[in-house]
């Protein structure tokens, strides 16, 4: 498990990691509610996007290393592709869990009104692994990690907005509405109403089914390229 | 002016940055284009459409972010391997530094009315009075610039200067209340009004929208103010890095 | 005429002394090969040659200018490439070169033509118009050097330009180089590759802890380190060799018999090698002969030791 702990060391390495990763997180706990909309409190409808600005950057460390050419070292180390990349995964994904934990708990400690806390952590751990995954299929047609990660801040805004994360989807025309659809940023905003309003479980079951099957297809599609 | 025959160059490096084209033209032609669909027929306490509204917000939004290309500019000519070159050339390095700024103030606000010009033409944004929102936009883009070339010359380290560069940009955005609602202290009360470039530019156009001068010009001088001041701090500042 | 005259200069970074006293004259027409272990100061002589960097003692003397050595008329007359390769990836090879030549002052047609001159001597005519962010590492390099040649100085500094490119490309620079001072320009190159070193330049200037510690031709130079010879001769009979009768012949100081060759150890000028020769063929036949002398690089580990320099990357 040595790149595992390696990951997890250099995910806290550097400052604006340290900060995506340990400040943002707790300053979601604290914002306010807002009036008509969102109808969790603010810090929880956005984080949303804290987790998928935290997954790329987490993913571009295995971006860094292809940039300078550390993979090609592992390539003749006597670890797989598969051990790299999911002992990297697990690490992500272990710093991902413990903030989405953060997060909900400080907020019912804090007294946030989170409806079902127990639901609403499930459903952010699931939007976690869908980033995660988006992440690493995003980087995995890039070879420069700044241009990687500027071009995802721009385009991942676009799919904020469309999903309906930070604008209520019903004020949208038909079309977009029917087209938000196919952004996992929709089916996040769809799980945030149902801990809200949803009664049927299979709901929310669908809701997270999806986020999993995003997570499965990503993946697949960034791990199979392994450019050296 | 050997700096002069510069100035092609640099608009070229500048013209040929994708990143930036992408960050301050493509995406808020995106966004602008989708608020104006779901906002059409709707309108503010003014009576203003609210598309028209967030048009002129977006544009002024991106104006904070327009200093990155200068800074990248000037770092990468004058702070990293290329120092040797560029100080071994004939010619005069601080004027050199002023073009790069200049062709960046240009090139922002150049992108800042192509967003007027889109909005116009093709979503039918109506813009109050073009004169001074081009105007506003520049003061926009020239403390932008002159912000992000503070935080290049006052940090050893670029990458935490863009980082700070970010903050400027995110943080105004969050502090004008875009996101959010802020607390209400004293704080919170003066970044989102007059301690905010973004609340004063938007507060200046509006102003002028309806014809209240005075404080359009109140609102715009204040931005005046702040580039004078840090145009000196970042002289000196300037000055004492580049020494 | 003497172009670049450094004397008595001293620079420090805080404690750490990087210019000890300087002295150097550069003559026209001469190609200085200027080697040193990393850290030796060698880029901050060239810093402080350019005016890049201040200095807190001596003179710096220019074109026969000491009053304003780093004046814009001097630096027209210079040319920097640089260590890193120095070329803006946004614009194209002959844009580069144009913003360049632009800052020199050249204009018009004649800058055209100097443009596209520059690309031609740099083996890169016909890729011009591409990026160099398409270029080969030794392309890029060839471009880094046009980039100072197009307003043709009188003076070109090189500071380390062959580094990490193939053979082919290090040779057409070299090429290059040589070319270029019989074009008249004045070259301080520096490297650490002493064969390099040893093809082109006509003076040496060894430079170790801030100061210059040795100068002269190649030959100069090895001729300070020479103090034996050593020849192998390989023969078809190794028992019948006069071992004792090689060890009498004076100058000699060791022959040892290895197998079928023999090694002769005598002292630099001795000039033995035909009596040995005659010798060993009177009782055998011999097959081939080697004579090690020492080169360069030995003049340069004997000047500036052997032991690993890591302290500067501390």
């Amino acid at each position: 498990m040595t790149i595992f702990k390696f990951a997890l060391k250099r995910s806290f390495s550097n400052t604006t990691n340290l900060i995506f990763l340990t400040l943002f997180p707790i300053a979601c706990i604290f914002l306010p509610n807002g009036e008509d909309w969102p109808f969790l409190p603010y810090g929880y409808q956005y984080f949303g996007i804290l987790i998928l600005f935290v997954g790329i950057r987490l993913a571009t460390i295995i971006l860094e290393d292809r940039e300078k050419g550390v993979v090609k070292r592992l390539a003749v180390a006597p670890i797989s592709h598969f051990q790299y990349l999911s002992q990297n995964l697990l690490a992500y994904s272990v710093i991902l869990i413990l903030q989405c934990i953060l997060v909900v708990f400080g907020g019912v400690l804090y007294g946030q009104e989170l409806y079902q806390p127990g639901w609403l952590l499930f459903l952010f751990v699931s939007f976690s692994f869908a980033s995660l995954a988006i992440a690493l299929a995003w980087i995995s047609i890039y070879r420069k990690k700044d241009v990687s990660f500027l071009v995802y801040m721009s385009l991942i805004f676009i799919v904020i907005i469309l999903g309906g994360l930070m604008i209520p989807i019903e004020i949208f025309p038909d079309l977009l509405k029917r087209i938000a659809i196919i952004f996992p940023t929709f089916w996040l905003a769809e799980g945030l109403n149902w801990i809200v309003f949803g009664e049927n479980i299979l709901d929310f079951l669908l809701i997270n089914g999806v986020l999993w099957l995003y997570t499965i297809i990503f993946i697949i599609i960034g791990s199979t390229r392994k450019i050296y | 002016m050997r700096v002069l025959s510069t100035i092609k160059f640099t608009v070229l490096r500048m013209v040929r940055n994708y990143i930036v084209l992408l960050l301050l033209l493509v995406v808020p032609i995106l966004l602008i284009t989708f608020f104006s669909y779901i906002l059409s027929g709707v309108t503010t306490e003014t009576g203003v459409p609210l598309r028209d509204e967030n048009a002129m917000q977006m544009v002024l939004v991106f104006q904070l972010f327009g200093g990155s290309i200068v800074m990248y500019m000037i770092y990468n000519d004058l702070f990293t391997e290329n120092k040797m070159r560029i100080y071994s050339l004939p010619f005069n390095q601080t004027m050199y530094a002023f073009s790069i700024m200049l062709c960046g103030a240009v090139y922002s606000i150049l992108l800042g009315v192509i967003l007027m010009v889109y909005a116009q033409l093709v979503l039918g944004v109506v813009w109050g009075n073009w004169v001074w929102t081009i105007y506003i936009i520049s003061l926009m883009a020239i403390l932008s610039i002159i912000v992000c070339l503070i935080f290049t010359f006052s940090v050893k380290k670029y990458k935490i200067a863009e980082r700070l560069s970010e903050v400027y940009g995110v943080g105004f955005v969050l502090l004008a209340g875009f996101f959010f609602p802020m607390p209400e202290n004293a704080f919170f009360d003066f970044f989102g009004t007059y301690g905010n470039p973004l609340t004063l530019s938007i507060g200046a156009v509006h102003e002028m929208d309806q014809s209240n001068l005075g404080e359009a010009w109140f609102q715009a001088n204040i931005l005046l103010g702040a580039i004078i001041i840090l145009f000196m701090v970042m002289l000196i500042l300037g000055r004492r890095r580049m020494g | 005429m003497t172009i670049a005259s450094m004397q008595g200069v001293v620079k420090r970074y805080s404690s750490d002394i990087a210019l000890d006293y300087v002295d150097l004259d550069i003559q026209e027409g001469e190609i200085i090969g200027l080697l040193g272990p990393n850290g030796a100061g060698k880029t901050t002589l060239i810093q402080t040659l350019t005016g890049m960097t201040p200095f807190e003692r001596g003179k710096v003397e220019l074109f026969g200018q000491s009053k304003n050595p780093f004046s814009i008329q001097n630096k027209e007359r210079m040319g920097l490439v640089t260590q890193e390769i120095t070329v803006f990836e946004e614009l194209t090879a002959r844009e580069n070169l144009h913003f360049f030549a632009g800052v020199y002052g050249l204009k018009g047609e004649e800058k055209k033509r100097r443009v596209e001159e520059a690309l031609e001597f740099v083996g890169l005519g016909d890729k011009g118009a591409k990026m160099p962010t398409k270029f080969s590492g030794g392309m890029k390099r060839r471009l880094n050097i046009a980039c100072a040649l197009t307003h043709q100085p009188r003076f070109l500094i090189m500071d380390e330009p062959t580094v990490g490119i193939d053979p082919q490309s290090r040779n057409y620079i070299l090429e290059t180089v040589k070319k270029l001072r019989e074009n008249g320009t004045t070259i301080l190159y520096t490297t650490h590759y002493m064969e390099e070193v040893q093809a082109i330049a006509t003076r040496v200037v060894i430079m170790d802890q801030g100061q210059i510690i040795k100068e002269g031709t190649v030959e100069e130079l090895i001729k300070t380190v020479q103090h034996e010879e050593k020849m192998k001769i390989d023969v078809t009979d190794a028992d019948s060799v006069p071992i004792n009768d090689l060890e009498k012949i004076a100058g000699v100081k060791k022959v040892v018999l290895s197998g079928s060759q023999i090694t002769i150890i005598s002292a630099v000028g001795s000039g033995n090698l035909d009596r040995i020769l005659t010798l060993v063929k009177e009782y055998t036949g011999v097959l081939g002969i080697q004579a090690d002398k020492p080169n360069l690089e030995d003049v340069f580990l004997t000047l500036t030791g052997k032991q690993l320099r890591d302290k500067g990357e501390e």
